[in-house]
């Protein structure tokens, strides 16, 4: 503090003589006004340094006055490292998520809801442009700069996440200067930008794919495996968090992990010593492997996309860490909470995939005789000496194990068969047996369950499971499964084995009326149900109790056969019409779906409770509730009197049993006629195909006939028209000749008229010397013919 | 599994365009008319063959909404190739080209490959930009450029892959820095020795048949 007051001293100068020492406001005021206004460089740094001294103490005042003015610094001064090292230390301090022992109010703000820290990290964000300038400070390489700038970042990402995200998303290369972090030698830097990408990778899918495309996994596993894997410190856990928060519900960058072979980049991490009992599980390697089974289970959990789950499964069996896994499952010395999320993991990894639920089913325990491992594992589920966590993570595989998994059901229905010999030899079916007739409440909750999962979508199976008998003692008949869990139910005092047998039996009844049958047959049972139903308790878990009777009653209307002759469909109705009531019934139907551990059971298949006590509603049940529930309610419910009249319901639902008979029939020949006129469309769409072939080929014909007849006409076009002009031209040329002709035919004639005409003359003068001569005759008394006459008699002369 | 190099890929243009139908088309085989609009980013890999070396392509596609432009700009940097896509149906998305260039040469490294992609080429009918538009284009800026239709898968291959020949090239000629991981490509692990002790393991046939 000495330093500082003498540094102090030479800043501000001594002061005055006589008057009191100034008052850390008013100092702050003054340094403020310096980094403001001096025009000296050197005065600004040094008044700067001096508000880094007082950010801790008089942190109220130099956020409060001076933000503006280190802003203010880091855009102006920006080329000078050190003034700006020091406004970013002083920033950060201002803008610290903690509170500093040497602060001089902490009261101040102690007292409002939100912290000191907090406030003004939201001033300074409402200039986003200071962002820029602090990201743009990570690129300097100096450690005085980039140190700081980092810390401030991480203390703003603190106070406000989601601002900060938005911020650093759309600000020109904003990840990928953090990104570049990763790559700085001095670790202090790696490390930092580490906890400040766990931070900024949290719940944004957008900055999770530009991380990941910035080679983050890349460089992330290189980190992980300069520092020793799962030996590796709490950097290799930061580097798992970001790796977790990566993949996170983001199906994009799940298939970049498998596409670009991380997963087999992470199985160093499950790599155990041989001899396992050496290892030394320090506390965080114990963090470093949950971590790292926390990331496999991202990749095939079951909410995931199928593609993704089912891909990313194969490659976790190809690369070795389910081996690995199963490894750790059968070794000893691992601690309670490693082996059961691993359990976990396994169950993930197998779930809906026949190859790995085989594979599962071959694991051995390194036990003498070598015992199956998933026998070993039900033996833990069955002890109740066992931590609760490690029982319902192993009914967690189990569930896993069967499920889509229909050999696997039938092979554990099989163990508990007759035919099978070999009994005692701790079978997984005869240790689910035992639990359940252990009279330990979670033990038989827990095989119950367990067997239900044997029975899922499987309605071979429930009839299979209908021959199962007990040997109840020496001498005595033995008794089938079905009514030994009908005895219990009646028995038993514990709600929950109450719930879990009645979880089986519903699962075991939905869907086959043989079963149904024999629960029918069974004394009591319906009776008691009945009872149960119409009770009117209200103690906890009581009403689902009740809820569950209801259920399992509706079910025995439902997939009633009506082959017992006291409990036909009708009759049961009846009953509970008569008897409880329907809207009792349905009230306590009801009470199921409200039960406080539906929604949770229903939403996720792994078991998740707090205590024994929240162990009671199980997935798949809840799924086949809410399947049948709307069933049950409608097979229950007052049927329309309108359309009946006064027709009872036993009338009631023979008619529409009849009814319903019809509508089948005529569904069934409906869907004959479906099936033929498929099979005609079929036939036609075939030919109609073959003609529409044949129409493309004739048209292609066509076509082609089309062009060679436009060839031909063009080839004989040219013929014809070549012949004809050379005819015009003959006949342009025979009128010329013709025309000469007729001009000399026409002199010719010219001329003979003028030789006629002479002639004519020529006759003329000769008629006239005729006529002379003929008056002279006349005159001489020569008699002499007219010439009229001569001419009559000698028409030829002229 | 083992490939020589590993080129990234980014696909950028304007909403609509058909990006994701082609990376679908590219990676899967198929085509899925009706598709919503990206959010983000979405993620597709092939293994491709060129000059006899295994090249695996990792593909990012992008979100062409104004919206989502600034998240955009953070995948040109680490990218070593970047298909442009227009839809040749639509003149706007022709027009906007320049703007994504200038975005994409803003903040890319300078020897990013750019192929132009006029897409939807099987809508003969409702063309609005000529083929010859989109060559000129591409010759005035200095890109490779096809069209191809994400529908019938015609030339979606020859995009991908004469993009990544083109990268091959560069790779070749020494222009692209391929030990600076910024520029979206890697060298595959077989080339480095340890690559040797993974099939010996006892999971070699596990292996073979669980990839692809």
């Amino acid at each position: 503090m000495e330093y500082f007051k003498t540094g102090l001293k030479s800043v501000l100068g001594a002061p005055l003589q006589g008057s009191s020492p100034p008052t850390g406001a008013e100092t702050v005021e003054r340094l403020v006004d310096r980094v403001k206004h001096s025009t000296l460089l050197e005065d600004r740094r040094d008044a700067c340094r001096a508000l880094k001294s007082l950010s801790k103490q008089y942190r109220v005042e130099v956020g409060a006055q001076g933000m503006d003015a280190l802003c203010q610094v880091l855009e102006m001064d920006r080329a000078d490292g050190e003034i700006v090292s020091y406004a970013l230390d002083s920033l950060c301090n201002v803008m610290s998520a903690e509170v500093f022992e040497e602060e001089e109010h902490p009261d101040v703000y102690q007292s409002s809801r939100t912290s000191l820290g907090e406030q003004f990290t939201e001033i300074f964000m409402k200039q986003t442009d200071y962002i820029g300038l602090v990201l743009g400070f990570l690129e300097e390489y100096d450690f005085q700069v980039r140190w700081p700038a980092l810390k401030l970042l991480t203390s703003l990402i603190h106070n406000r996440p989601r601002d900060l995200q938005e911020i650093i998303l759309v600000c020109p290369m904003g990840v990928s200067k953090l990104m570049d972090l990763l790559g700085d030698s001095r670790e202090v830097i790696r490390n930092d930008a580490l906890i400040l990408l766990t931070h900024l990778t949290k719940g944004n899918a957008n900055i999770q794919k530009i991380v990941a495309f910035e080679n983050a996994f890349d460089r992330l596993f290189d980190v992980m495996a300069d520092e020793g894997y799962a030996d590796g410190g709490i950097v290799v856990e930061d580097c798992l968090a970001i790796v977790h928060n990566l993949l996170k519900h983001n199906t994009s960058n799940q298939n970049f992990f498998k596409e670009g072979s991380y997963i087999q980049r992470i199985s160093p991490m499950f790599a155990l010593p041989s001899d396992s009992e050496d290892i030394s599980w320090s506390s965080q390697k114990v963090i470093n492997i949950l971590s790292s089974l926390q990331v496999i289970r991202m990749l095939v959990m079951p909410g995931n996309p199928a593609q993704v789950t089912s891909s990313c499964q194969r490659t976790i069996r190809s690369s070795g860490i389910l081996e690995a896994l199963c490894g750790i499952l059968m070794a000893s010395g691992v601690p309670v909470d490693v082996l059961t999320e691993t359990i976990n993991t396994v169950a993930e990894i197998i779930r809906g995939n026949l190859a790995n639920q085989e594979y599962f089913l071959t694991v051995m325990a390194p036990s003498k005789p070598p015992r199956p491992a998933i026998v070993v594992l039900l033996l833990s589920m069955v002890n109740e000496k066992q931590p609760l966590e490690l029982r319902c993570s192993v009914l967690y595989s189990f569930q896993c194990y069967l499920y889509k998994n229909e050999v696997g059901q039938a092979q554990l229905v099989q163990t508990l068969l007759p035919s099978s010999a070999e009994v005692g030899t701790g079978t997984t079916g005869e240790l689910l047996v035992a639990g359940l007739l252990s009279g330990h409440m979670l033990s038989t909750w827990l095989s119950a369950v367990a067997l239900s999962h044997a029975l899922v979508e499987n309605p071979a199976q429930k009839e299979q499971l209908l021959r199962v008998a007990l040997a109840t003692g020496p001498g005595a008949p033995p008794v089938t499964l079905l009514q030994q869990c009908c005895t219990i139910l009646q028995q038993s005092s514990n709600v929950q084995s109450k719930v879990g047998i009645l979880m089986l039996l519903a699962m075991w009844l939905s869907h086959c009326p043989l079963a149904v049958r024999d629960l029918l047959n069974t004394p009591s049972c319906i009776p008691y149900l009945s009872a149960q139903v119409g009770a009117n308790e209200h103690q906890e878990h009581e009403e689902l109790l009740q809820g569950l009777c209801a259920f399992l009653m509706g079910i025995c209307i439902i997939f009633n056969d009506d082959s017992v002759p006291s409990y036909t469909r009708d009759s049961l109705c009846q009953l509970v019409s008569k008897r409880v009531g329907q809207d009792v019934f349905l009230d306590k139907l009801g009470e199921v779906s409200k039960h406080e551990l539906y929604s949770k059971a229903h939403k996720h298949p792994q078991l998740q409770a707090a205590s024994a006590e929240h162990v009671l509603l199980d997935h798949e049940f809840c799924k086949l509730f809410k399947a049948l529930e709307g069933m049950v309610v409608k097979a229950v419910s007052p049927k329309d009197a309108g359309l009946h009249n006064g027709g009872t319901e036993l009338t009631l639902t023979a008619t529409e049993s009849s009814l319903l008979l019809q509508y089948k029939e005529l569904i069934r020949s409906q869907d004959n006629q479906i099936q033929e006129m498929r099979r005609q469309l079929h036939q036609y769409e075939s030919e109609r195909q073959n003609s529409q072939m044949h129409i493309e080929e004739l048209s292609a014909t066509v076509s082609q006939l089309r062009d060679q007849t436009r060839l031909l006409s063009a080839a004989a076009n040219t013929g014809v028209t070549s012949a004809l002009s050379s005819d015009v031209e003959k006949l342009a040329i025979s009128p010329q000749t013709n025309m000469a002709r007729c001009s000399e035919l026409e002199v010719e004639l010219d001329k003979l008229r003028k030789d006629q005409e002479d002639l004519l003359v020529l006759l003329a003068d000769q008629d006239t010397k005729l006529n002379k001569y003929k008056d002279r005759l006349r005159q001489l008394g020569e008699k002499i013919q007219s010439d009229d006459e001569a001419d009559q008699t000698n028409p030829e002369e002229p | 599994m083992s490939y020589a190099y590993l080129f990234k890929y980014i696909i950028i243009g304007d909403t609509g365009v058909g990006k994701s139908c082609l990376l679908l088309q590219f990676t899967d085989k198929r085509f899925q008319p009706v598709h919503d609009l990206t959010i983000g980013v979405e993620f597709g890999a092939r293994m491709i063959t060129i000059d006899g070396k295994q090249i695996k392509l990792q593909i990012w596609d992008t979100a062409g909404q104004e919206a989502f432009r600034s998240i955009t700009r953070s995948y040109y940097r680490g990218a070593a190739g970047a298909l442009l896509v227009y839809d040749i149906t639509r003149r706007e998305t022709f027009n906007h080209l320049t703007t994504w260039l200038e975005d994409a040469r803003q903040h890319s490294n300078s020897n990013m490959v750019i192929m132009l992609i006029g897409n939807k080429s099987d809508l003969e009918t409702r063309r609005e930009v000529k083929k010859e538009e989109g060559e000129a284009f591409a010759h005035e800026h200095g890109l490779i450029f096809m069209e191809t239709s994400a529908k019938t898968a015609a030339n979606v291959e020859e995009a991908f892959i004469n993009t990544a020949k083109e990268i091959y090239e560069k790779i070749q000629e020494g222009v692209f820095d391929i030990n600076n991981e910024a520029n979206g490509i890697k060298i595959g692990p077989q080339h480095s020795p340890t690559n040797a002790s993974l099939p010996s393991s006892g999971q070699g046939a596990g292996q073979g048949g669980g990839c692809c």
